[in-house]
């Protein structure tokens, strides 16, 4: 096809060069969008982005805030990699993440006579299990009754949201409180910090223990094959002898398992209590961190390190600039659609053409 | 409490609302319409939705013009889904991938420059603009009941309404409609054809972008007069189940909306009157309807065949 006289065509194959450049070229573009938002708000481009980077990578303590920020990223992002792979869009790791966090706060708030360890294991396999129901009922409807998972998970999303905000205004609302929110949860079910004086709790750990265990799942299992089978090809898959609706099921509740997880980690080791406001969008951010890093599990830790260092370095930086911090948001978008054109670019050749 | 409810007055003005929540859902489900109809499917509506909430707003709060608020409203939407055409059409892309990305971006990019250009905005004061009048139509609203109900709206509900006959006779009597059916069901005979397959698929993915950002901007400037974040609050994905729920026909597509926006009226009246009932429950039902309309809807014969399936000349 033809425009402005440039003639794009299909390249037979890619080169890792031509890859390279167009994803340098990716983040140029994005470095370039942010400072036009920067100027936008009236900020220096130079102190905005030094209080960003100070913010985020600035200090050991910044650093370790940052670690905290990505810890729920790294899991929403390794739930989105799951479902990706197997070319299942979903969306809906924000509400897995709350289901999660309902599950896990429940067990938190009321087994607390378990042993802490046992305790600790209890709230994890909870919040596995919220997140799982919730990544279950999509991946039931599109494998039995070819539901679109899209607007599944999307509609999902929304009634978790109401779900949430019922549970927090009537039956587990703590009265004396003038937020909807529930009581604080006893100290023996909070998530032990790694560091002293700093937020870093295990579920850090849980975190990176994840990302192994999915890259296991993904490329040393039969069914980790089988996920990967149903993304690449379908029908192949299906004439080898898979279950496909089997696999399809189990891949969204592993997925929804794990942004539950992401769930947990912010209850029991930041809020120590339930809110309306424990997830700012940090299921969607999952997705861009999850095609950021390829779709690649251990990719996921870098891609979550350097958006949690964006959240945690936009405030340094709204406070100094007055930069808003929801520029990390449009950021996201940016990066997403340049990071798609830049991979689609490298598989096209451009040509001038003087008749077109 | 209940019976409160189903008093002649209040159904009037439920059915009234329920017009009025309409118009929104019904410009952007006519846009995901020919959208689809073009072969692609753009995901990207809530996005769109939302950014035109918020340009007509900023417009309309700039300018104090109503239809300069709509002009503005209408450019950004056709700026999304130009990324979105671009993306599909051109490059190829994963269209899925391509609408997540295009709703992330309006999400960020809106609540950023809603905050830059209103820093003293708070919860409690919030900038705020003088919405659109409603335009009583002579005669015909006076007629008892029909009159409130359908005669006594905004003008884009009008519109939005009196586009859907259009839009039939667009898509069935026209040259063009039948270029762009056939487009969405065998893009290989359209380029035999020697029809500019390109250009047919940004021109309606355009304007039924176009459509989306009107949809949107009637949210801010008819409807609440203000903006917060996320106003679009799923309106966008439900243009998009409407469209499959009503099986890509336009009447069906009213249909399909006018469920929806029922549910969503009933809901607000009910917490009006103050039903002893958790509002939680009510305001998930349009959105559990929703996943129900999905699972019931699966005839779908209508649907084009090439939707969301690139097109490469061999």
């Amino acid at each position: 096809m033809t425009v402005l006289g440039l003639r794009f065509e299909r390249r037979e194959k890619v080169s890792r060069r031509w890859q390279f450049v167009t994803l340098a070229l990716a983040f140029l573009a994005s470095a370039l969008v942010s400072s036009l938002l920067i100027i936008f708000a009236r900020a220096s481009v130079g102190e905005a982005f030094a209080a960003l980077f100070a913010g985020a990578f600035g200090s050991w303590k910044a650093f370790l805030e940052t670690l905290v920020k990505a810890t729920p990223l790294i899991l929403t992002g390794l739930s989105v990699t799951v479902a990706f792979r197997a070319k299942i869009w979903s969306i809906g790791a924000e509400g897995q993440l709350l289901t999660g966090a309902m599950a896990g706060y429940w067990v938190g708030a009321n087994l607390t006579s378990l042993p802490p360890v046992l305790l600790f294991l209890a709230i994890l396999a909870a919040a596995f299990a919220g997140g799982a129901v919730c990544g279950w009922i999509p991946g039931y409807l599109k494998a039995k009754l070819r539901v679109d998972e899209v607007i599944v998970t999307v509609m999902l999303n929304y009634v978790v949201i109401f779900l949430l905000s019922y549970l927090l205004a009537n039956p587990w609302r703590e009265p004396a409180q003038y937020y909807h929110m529930t009581p604080s949860v006893p100290e023996v079910a909070h998530f032990p910090v790694l560091f002293a004086r700093s937020r870093l709790h295990i579920g850090f750990v849980v975190a990176l223990v994840s990302s192994v265990l999915v890259f296991w799942l993904l490329h040393k299992t039969c069914l980790g094959y089988e996920i990967r089978g149903i993304g690449l090809n379908p029908t192949a898959v299906k004439f080898k002898g898979v279950n496909v609706a089997r696999v399809t099921i189990l891949t969204m509740v592993i997925s929804g398992g794990l942004a539950g997880l992401a769930g947990a980690g912010e209850v029991m080791g930041l809020h120590h209590r339930l809110k309306a406001d424990i997830s700012t969008g940090i299921g969607f951010t999952g997705i861009i961190i999850a095609m950021l890093a390829g779709l690649n599990p251990l990719g996921v830790i870098p891609a979550a390190i350097l958006f949690g260092g964006l959240v945690n370095g936009s405030n340094r930086m709204q406070i100094l600039t007055g930069v808003p911090t929801a520029m990390v948001y449009t950021i996201q978008g940016v990066v997403l659609l340049l990071f798609l054109s830049a991979r689609a670019m490298a598989m096209y050749r451009v040509r001038r053409v003087r008749n077109a | 409490m209940l019976e409160a409810l189903f008093q002649p007055t209040i159904i009037i003005s439920m059915l009234a609302g329920m017009v009025r929540i309409a118009t929104p859902i019904l410009l952007a489900a006519l846009g995901v319409l020919i959208t689809n109809r073009a072969g692609i499917m753009n995901l990207g509506f809530e996005g769109i939705m939302l950014m035109g909430a918020y340009v007509g707003f900023w417009a309309a709060h700039q300018t104090q013009s109503i239809p300069l608020a709509i002009l503005a409203a209408i450019v950004s939407g056709g700026l999304m889904s130009l990324i979105m055409v671009f993306m599909a059409s051109t490059l190829k892309v994963d269209q899925t991938v391509t609408g997540i990305a295009l709703n992330i971006l309006a999400s960020g990019l809106t609540f950023y420059w809603y905050r830059v250009a209103y820093k003293a905005a708070t919860a409690q004061v919030m900038p705020s603009v003088e919405i659109m009048q409603r335009v009583e139509i002579p005669i015909l609203s006076q007629i008892p009941v029909l009159g409130r109900v359908f005669f006594s709206q905004y003008l884009l509900t009008y519109f939005a309404f009196l586009m859907v006959p259009c839009m039939w006779f667009f898509l069935y009597k026209t040259k063009y409609g039948l270029e762009l059916r056939c487009l969405g069901e065998n893009p290989r005979a359209i380029d035999m054809k020697g029809i500019n397959i390109t250009r047919l698929q940004y021109i309606t993915v355009i304007a039924g972008g176009m459509l989306g950002g009107l949809g949107g901007a009637f949210l801010t400037i008819a409807s609440a007069g203000i903006f917060v974040p996320e106003i679009s609050a799923g309106r966008g994905w439900l243009a998009i189940v409407v469209v499959i729920a009503g099986n890509w026909l336009p009447f069906r597509i009213l249909m399909a909306t006018l469920i929806f926006s029922f549910l969503d009226a009933f809901q607000l009246q009910a917490q009006s009157l103050g039903v002893q009932f958790p509002y939680q429950i009510l305001l998930a039902l349009p959105y559990v309807a929703a996943i129900v309309l999905i699972i019931v809807s699966r005839a779908r014969s209508e649907a084009p065949s090439a939707l969301g399936v690139p097109y490469f000349r061999e």
